[in-house]
């Protein structure tokens, strides 16, 4: 708790500018990688972050040591190399994609690996902190560091702010782009430039192993709430944020803990939350909706007998006789019942179920859809009656008002059904 | 049977277009008056597509060239607006109608710009005009084929140009919308805009054109429908692979480079 409220309440200056750096790393990585990630380049992002390695190596090599801006020059050019290197083989070869990502990814990363063993065995007392480009050791993190690393999130952020509608027509439409006279090459240059620099600004704080989480993680996990670009870009780089924090105080609290890989828990989790209780996509909230669709399906096909009951003369069921109606759904049966006596649908009475007046109605109108649709079927799609009966059990509960006229002004308000029963309607007054 | 126009709004000079090594067009040679609404017609396969976009310059011809109200293209794209085919775009891109219709607006407003009222007030305009009102705020990927092909139309309208090409708008689009935006165009030309349309059904370009491309790999025809609309044209068209042109085709396919290619 005391370190809690020591790294939160920003007390150390150093807490506060780490805490700034990673924000501002974040957002600009979250606002690239959603723009990368529905160009549908995620794993662009993956092999740009491997590759950087050898170039991290080669910085420190020229410079002798932990030089902050040798550094990112270094991971700059590399990532630019790996990026160039890709389009190149797929320009000029018959390579599908996805081989020259992976083979991009462990060349570069295998010749960083190379590179790094090479560097501590020669016993520059210096090499030990370069181990933290791997994983991330965002406490780590000088202030010279944090002015270089915030300075290149802030033109990040900066560009794409300015030139949103740019690279919106980028991804969307790039023809579109070109055909309406936009340098859409240059735009997607420019890109890519972008999404090298949002792999060298998290090196440090993330490692590069686990950057292409930060890049694609946030975006993909927004997705799954809305279904515009602004509001996408935001929730982003709100959760990436949240990540990153947390990630920074977790490897404050317990010494000699990587940043990186504690980023990447808390993106998962927001992404797990995403995946499972989002409205309209998440996997719990459609459980629910179908769960509640099937409901109202039993609760009509219940109505439906009572009626029918209704017409062979029968004034209700014996709650048994429903019961062997629908064999083995004891439980689904009572609890429809128990909504429809809440409704007002029915009355039972010491297990005597009947239909009050609104049900009838009611119960009326979906036996009248289901035999309106049997009919459709049988007279416009040229279906034998005894065929349509299962289509008819499952559409019943969908037909709209608007439809059902509609098939009543197509089928000329008809009598009866393929199966000679009648199409019942309301009296009118 | 290729009528060639005075002061041409659009003049193509012996445009011959290959994708690597295979020619898909060979020497389209022909100029359209301004005013009309013209109407591109051929098989699958014959190089409608391909000949708006080498006109549109999205792809670069092996020879020939092409002048739009006597400039290059690229001088005077804020006059063109281009409705590419509806496939060539992911429609599950977080966007709303009005976000895409929107777009219609980039060219004139240039780089880093930002559409504003006007803009979005323009494409409300436009989205009425065809038919689509009801859907401004509507995710694109919860629209029918037709309807995303009447968004992209209206995102066309709202470049507010001279020389509008179309790629297949009819594509997926039901008789009575296909009828209506057609008297949409109708009365852009009649207001002096030029129109091109790729399409597909005869039958109705009989009905709306004004004057007819007809491309079979080659050129076949161009000119007034009442002049080009004819068996024989038609025949010339529609009958079959020109046999001999394709195994021309084989042929250079089968070698390392485009002898095409100078």
């Amino acid at each position: 708790m005391e370190d809690f409220l020591y790294f939160f309440t920003f007390q150390d200056p150093s807490i506060a500018w780490v805490v700034l750096g990673i924000t501002l790393l974040g957002v600009g990585s979250a606002y690239v990688g959603t723009f990368s990630f529905l160009d549908k380049k995620a794993l662009l992002g993956d092999a740009i972050s491997h590759a950087v390695l050898p170039g991290i190596c080669l910085g420190f090599i020229m410079a002798g040591e932990k030089n902050p801006v040798y550094i990112v020059s270094g991971a700059f050019l590399s990532g630019a190399a790996a990026t160039f290197m890709s389009s190149w083989l797929r320009r000029n070869t018959k390579l599908s994609d996805d081989t020259i990502i992976a083979t991009i990814l462990s060349v570069f990363f295998g010749f960083g690996i190379v590179l790094l063993t090479a560097l501590q065995k020669s016993g520059n007392p210096e090499v030990a902190g370069l181990n933290s480009f791997i994983f991330g050791n965002a406490i780590g993190i000088s202030e010279n560091d944090l002015m270089l690393y915030g300075g290149l999130s802030l033109v990040i952020i900066l560009v794409l702010t300015l030139l949103l509608k740019e690279f919106r027509l980028m991804v969307f439409d790039p023809e579109y782009g070109k055909a309406i006279g936009f340098p859409m090459k240059f735009i997607s240059f420019l890109f890519n430039v972008l999404m090298i620099l949002a792999v060298v600004i998290g090196i440090q704080a993330i490692g590069v192993v686990l950057m292409a989480a930060l890049l694609i993680t946030p975006g993909a996990a927004a997705r799954f709430w809305t279904d515009r670009l602004n509001p996408l870009l935001i929730l982003a780089a709100l959760f990436s944020v949240l990540s990153g924090i947390l990630g920074t105080y977790v490897s404050f609290v317990l010494p000699k803990m990587p940043t990186g890989p504690w980023v990447v828990v808390f993106l998962s989790v927001f992404a797990m939350i995403s995946f499972l209780i989002s409205p309209k996509s998440g996997i719990i909230f459609r459980y629910f909706a179908r769960k509640k669709y099937l409901r109202k399906t039993h609760r009509d096909h219940l109505m439906k007998a009572l009626y029918k009951a209704n017409e062979e003369g029968k004034t209700g069921l014996n709650i048994e006789e429903i019961y062997q109606l629908y064999p083995y759904q004891k439980v689904e049966t009572n609890q429809s019942i128990h909504d429809l006596v809440m409704a007002n649908f029915i009355t039972n009475n010491q297990s005597f179920i009947k239909l009050t007046e609104t049900g009838i109605s009611d119960a009326m109108r979906i036996v009248r859809l289901h035999r309106l649709w049997e009919l459709y079927l049988n007279e416009s799609m040229n279906i034998a009656p005894d065929h349509v009966h299962d289509s008819a059990e499952q559409l019943e509960h969908l037909i709209t008002p608007e439809l059902e006229a509609l098939l009543e002004k197509r089928l000329n308000y008809p009598m009866l059904d393929p199966h000679q029963e009648p199409i019942p309607r309301p009296n009118k007054q | 049977m290729i009528t060639q126009v005075e002061n041409p709004i659009l003049e193509i000079h012996d445009l011959t277009v290959s994708y690597d090594q295979n020619p898909v067009l060979w020497n389209v040679d022909l100029s359209l008056p301004a005013g009309n609404l013209v109407g591109i017609l051929g098989p699958n396969g014959a190089g409608k597509s391909t000949l708006i976009k080498a006109i549109m310059g999205l792809i670069t011809p092996t020879s020939g060239y092409v002048k739009v109200f006597d400039k290059p293209m690229n001088d005077v794209r804020a006059r063109i607006s281009y409705v590419p085919q509806r496939e060539s775009v992911d429609w599950n891109f977080p966007a709303s109608v009005l976000d895409v219709v929107m777009m219609g607006t980039y060219g004139k407003l240039g780089l880093f710009r930002r559409p504003g009222k006007k803009e979005k007030d323009l494409a409300i305009k436009c989205l009425e005009q065809v038919g689509m009102s009801g859907f401004v705020g509507r995710q694109i990927s919860e629209l029918s084929g037709g309807q995303q092909q009447r968004v992209f139309i209206a995102r066309a309208l709202a470049q507010e140009a001279d020389l509008y090409l179309m790629d297949e708008p009819f594509a997926g689009v039901d008789m009575a919308t296909e009828t209506a935006i057609f008297q949409l165009l109708q009365e852009m030309t009649a207001a002096g805009k030029t129109v091109i349309v790729v399409h597909h059904d005869i039958h109705s370009a009989m009905n709306f054109f004004d004057w007819l491309i007809m491309l079979n790999l080659h050129l076949v025809a161009s000119g007034p429908k009442e002049i080009v609309m004819n068996e024989e044209m038609l025949r010339k068209t529609y009958g079959g692979k020109l046999n001999l042109l394709t195994r021309v085709t084989d042929l250079i396919r089968q070698k390392d480079f485009n002898p095409l290619k100078g």
